[in-house]
């Protein structure tokens, strides 16, 4: 009897193993695969082949990382680059530990996206020790931590917040109103430096716009539903006239925390950052005034884009940093239908 | 002086050869399975991801992350109880230990806290009589929150950074500092469950509560000690990613608490309490982070690595003697039931 639970343990085990051996071989197949594609394109191009680590907070599992990878993934094939993508799900500590893997792996570059800026020195000092090039991505390290890495393509939060507020201060256009304030996942840099860059340029181009509660959506429209719904009671909806969200699927959360309750969203003012699948239709149907355009596949493409080039010594450790922003136009009903804005995600 | 003479009652045979032991000793062991399953790892890895071995220090630096909460589980999970705080102790901690100037102060005062939290959850499970999952849900909840308070919502960074910097570099060989005090917490831990009385109480207390009572074992005095050790462990795991990371984030360890109770129960810790024991969840921890490492060297996505970690935890719950031989009962019943059935 006990031989043969001992056996049946044993069995189900070595089950688990032949499909971690499997994934774990798929994976290299993969790798294999899309290096003898690499090489035969490198032998086409005469260009040659790159280990790249990309080290993410996320991945397929959020609308954003289902686009970028693609995007990534198709630009580091054509340049010549093997990928080995992470997913830290904004963990700095897990991060952080797929950064000494990643060092120890000796690739020839990393493309890190932090998932807290605050904590990734490290990493950064690390590499550089190494002699491993760093490519930041999506969202910028601290400006003291700059000068460890080669440069930064992504989006300029701070500037996306403010051209967000500025949507709002044009149809404000000088009344007196009060506005409620959805803000991403608390102590996350993009949704920090959304926040800020929207509430001071309120501040500082129309006073007369009165954020009277904030409160955390996590980047979620059910949680954001309920945010605005708790700040709309508390501050009475009789004050209210506009919602600013950090993101698309957050201002569907307070749209619909509106029409919960009879209001006509159309009669606010209401702005996000985004154009997204979400957000450009709310633009075309009128119940959102603006949203701010924000490319994934621009972002994913101009990591590889960038490494590429500190890695064929285009950009090199002498060099001035590189800052590349991605272009953020606003998205109003005049635009909304346009291909330059067209939704990616 | 009258003579006495004592009987006792024998369950069982004494085995007396050195092969009857030691298929004693094995039989009373429960970290099979890990062994199983760590061998099992460290073959398929070789072959596919040699970098996990000779790149052994950040392998062990993955290990002690996981295993090291997961020791202080350990402590509460032997006595059939939970402590779903540990993710937010270690984050409460490590705001703590950041927002205080003077590095070895911040260290106290953060390991200090992770005691009172112990405490508190002890309090409210061996005194108040609250099931220790509502009340370390509730802990969980209330400390994360603090943590954000505390941190005014956003990562404190460490006023000596170098000193975080310089904690994260070998100090012993290839050996850093956190995998020094893994290595010492493992030894400490075991040391006390399996040498100490009252730690070998813990697992009475699991076994059966009542017994324990009867048998005057101070059961609420070692519940107050195996919370405390957790929230210890994880304070300790808190101060040491804030000095390692040289800033300390209001989210941290989110990843943390799963991969803890996967590395205890890989490594053979019935939850019910009773059973188990700090080297199958060291084994467990091992296991899970040279797994992990590789998975990372393979860039395999986080969905995959999750269904293969959800296929060994399931495998690990249900391959459980205990869980086996109820399978193994239903299965012959139902086929004895279609061998008798005339049809």
């Amino acid at each position: 009897m006990r031989r043969s639970r001992i056996g049946l343990a044993s069995v189900g085990l070595f089950a688990v193993a032949g499909l971690t051996l499997a994934g774990c071989a798929a994976a290299d197949e993969d790798t294999a695969t899309d290096a003898a594609d690499t090489t035969e394109e490198s032998v086409v191009t005469g260009g040659e082949t790159f280990e790249v680590y990309a080290l993410l907070p996320q991945g397929n599992d959020q609308a954003y990382g289902t686009t970028y990878l693609p995007a990534m993934e198709a630009k580091a094939t054509e340049l010549g680059i093997n990928l080995t993508i992470t997913n830290s799900e904004y963990d700095g500590d897990k991060q952080a530990s797929e950064c000494e893997v990643a060092v120890a792996a000796q690739p020839d570059g990393i493309i890190l996206w932090p998932a807290i800026a605050d904590t990734i020195r490290p990493c950064l000092e690390a590499a550089q020790a190494a002699g491993i090039p760093v490519w930041v991505t999506n969202a910028d390290v601290n400006p003291e931590d700059t000068e460890l890495t080669y440069g930064y393509s992504g989006t300029d939060s701070y500037g996306q917040g403010a051209a967000s507020a500025e949507i709002m201060c044009e149809i404000v256009d000088g009344a007196d109103v009060g506005i409620i304030q959805i803000n991403g996942v608390t102590g996350n840099s993009v949704a920090t430096l959304r926040g800020n860059g929207f509430s001071e340029t309120i501040a500082a181009q129309c006073p007369n716009v009165t954020i009277l509660a904030e409160q955390p959506g996590d980047w979620v429209p059910d949680k954001s539903q309920i945010a605005a719904s708790e700040m709309l009671t508390s501050v009475g909806i009789e004050n209210v006239q506009g919602i600013y969200a950090a993101d698309d699927s957050m201002i569907k959360g307070g749209i619909d925390a509106l029409k919960a309750r009879g209001l006509d969203p159309a009669d606010f003012f209401i702005t996000s950052i985004g154009g997204t699948f979400l957000g450009n239709p709310l633009v075309v149907s009128g119940e959102l005034d603006g949203t701010i355009f924000q490319s994934s596949s621009w972002d994913g493409t101009n990591a590889v884009i960038g490494m590429h080039s500190v890695l064929t010594g285009e950009i090199t450790s002498d060099d001035e940093r590189v800052t590349l922003y991605m272009p953020n136009p606003k998205v109003t009903a005049a635009n909304a239908s346009d291909p330059e804005v067209a939704p990616e995600w | 002086m009258s003579q006495t003479s004592t009987q006792t009652m024998q369950i069982g045979l004494r085995e007396t050869t050195f092969v009857g032991k030691l298929r004693q000793r094995i039989a009373r062991r429960t970290e099979g399975r890990a062994v199983a399953l760590l061998a099992v790892v460290m073959v398929v890895v070789s072959f596919t991801q040699p970098l996990v071995f000779t790149a052994y220090p950040v392998s062990l630096g993955r290990i002690a992350l996981i295993g090291l909460v997961a020791l202080g589980l350990t402590a509460v999970i032997l006595m059939g109880e939970l402590d779903l705080s540990v993710a937010s102790t270690l984050a409460v901690s490590g705001v703590v230990m950041a927002l205080i100037p003077d590095v070895w102060m911040g260290i106290i005062v953060a390991l200090g806290v992770g005691l009172v939290i112990g405490l508190i959850n002890g309090f409210f499970v061996a005194v108040v009589g609250i099931n220790s999952f509502i009340a370390t849900l509730g802990m969980l909840f209330a400390l994360r929150g603090l943590a954000f308070i505390l941190s005014d919502e956003a990562p404190v960074r460490i006023t000596n950074t170098d000193a975080g910097i310089a904690f994260g570099l070998p100090l012993l060989g290839p050996l850093t500092p956190r995998v020094l005090i893994f290595i010492l917490a493992v030894i400490a831990l075991q040391i006390f469950v399996s040498r100490v009385k009252a730690g070998r109480e813990f697992f009475a207390v699991g076994g059966n509560r009542q017994a324990a009572y009867d048998a005057g074992i101070p059961v609420k005095r070692r519940i107050f000690t195996g919370f405390m050790i957790s929230g210890f462990v994880a304070s300790l795991a808190g101060v040491i990613n804030t000095l390692e990371r040289t800033a300390a984030d209001p989210r941290a360890g989110q990843t943390v608490l799963l991969a803890s109770f996967a590395a205890a129960i890989i490594g053979g810790n019935y939850l019910k309490g009773g059973r188990g024991s700090i080297v199958g969840t060291l084994i467990g921890a091992t296991a899970l982070g040279v797994l992990q490492v590789a998975f990372t060297l393979s860039g395999v996505q986080v969905p995959v690595q999750e269904i293969f970690i959800g296929l060994i935890l399931l495998l690990a719950v249900t391959t459980d003697p205990a869980n086996l031989r109820a399978l193994m009962g239903s299965i012959r019943s139902v086929l004895q039931g279609r061998l008798k059935s005339p049809s």
